[in-house]
């Protein structure tokens, strides 16, 4: 009798150690995206959190990154389209955050993009903290926010990231 | 005839097949010349005399004590890489490291490589990261700038 407790009581131990580090900083869907404040290339803060009420779709790029760089083209077409609210007050917003190093490299990508949307970096690369709150191993990478901050999704690209805006924007 | 043909093109394959192969073999390192991430850091950790000379060639400089060159697909940073090293004695062990991602898909490493090699830097070495700078180096807590 005293090994079985012994054991459940070192499992209850484990598991709450585990849950503890696990809760650190979560980024999954369901949780509310950790807020970003950080400046625009003109030096204007711009955080996260101004821009709920909409579809935000956190875009974690760099210009020294080629598949980030080759995706902007689409997130252009992307946010041209779904910009506009199609429902009354509900629109597709981009916050893209930039992991540079380099202030011209980054304006010159943002240029030649003609990228319109709230673009903001700290300018520390891999260094940044926001690549440790929101955990990332590798870019691109991005996040889906809902009107209320909540995470609805990760890491979509392509077809499947076109797919989950226009349904996200069309339903209620 | 049509037996020849056959022949021909499966000769022609064959050279094909052969030609790249020794195309994916032509990096400009060698295994021997990657550097594993935890073998830098104890060489920065230990206080021995014959720490290596440690270069950023890609984005930003992270590695504590690194010379920050810049990106090694930039001519001018080539240029860089030149002064940095002119008066290094060319036994030194010099390690060049990107970090943007996967070492072996940086734009950087091989123009800055090959240039240490010419220069004829017979220890130089490359760092040896799987994914990129954070994961393998400050997420690890090995030492970083400042």
């Amino acid at each position: 009798m005293k090994r079985p407790a012994s054991i459940i009581l070192m499992l209850i131990v484990l598991s709450c150690g585990y849950r503890a580090e696990a809760q650190e900083n979560e980024i999954k869907v369901g949780v509310m995206a950790p807020e970003i404040s950080l400046p625009t290339p003109q030096g204007k803060m711009v955080s996260l959190s101004s821009l709920r009420g909409n579809l935000v779709l956190i875009d974690f790029w760099a210009s020294w990154c080629a598949p980030c760089v080759e995706e902007q083209p689409e997130l252009k077409r992307l946010y041209d389209t779904y910009h506009q609210s199609i429902k009354k007050g509900k629109k597709l917003e981009i916050y893209g955050v930039s992991l540079d190093s380099k202030k011209p490299a980054w304006e010159k990508a943002i240029r030649r993009f003609d990228i319109k949307w709230p673009q903001v970096s700290d300018l520390k690369f891999w260094s940044s903290p926001v690549a440790k709150t929101y955990n990332l191993e590798g870019i691109p990478y991005n996040v889906v926010v809902d009107g209320d901050g909540y995470i609805i999704a990760l890491n979509l690209h392509g077809k499947e990231l076109e797919d989950f805006v226009r349904a996200g924007l069309e339903e209620k | 005839m049509k037996n020849r043909i056959q022949q021909f093109g499966f000769i022609l394959l064959l050279l094909f097949s052969i030609t790249t192969q020794a195309q994916e073999k032509q990096e400009p390192w060698t295994d021997a010349q990657l550097m594993p991430t935890q073998e830098l850091a104890d060489k920065i950790n230990n206080s021995g005399k014959d720490k290596p000379l440690i270069i950023n060639i890609g984005p930003q400089s992270v590695i504590k004590g690194s010379v920050d060159v810049g990106p090694g697909k930039e001519k001018e940073n080539i240029g860089k890489l030149d002064k940095t090293l002119a008066k290094v004695d060319k036994k030194r062990e010099v390690v060049i490291y990107c970090g943007c991602c996967p070492f072996d898909r940086c734009p950087n490493i091989r123009p800055a490589f090959n240039e240490l090699k010419e220069l004829g830097f017979v220890n130089a070495k490359l760092l040896n990261v799987p994914k990129n700078i954070k994961v393998d180096w400050i997420d690890k807590g090995y030492p970083v700038n400042q």
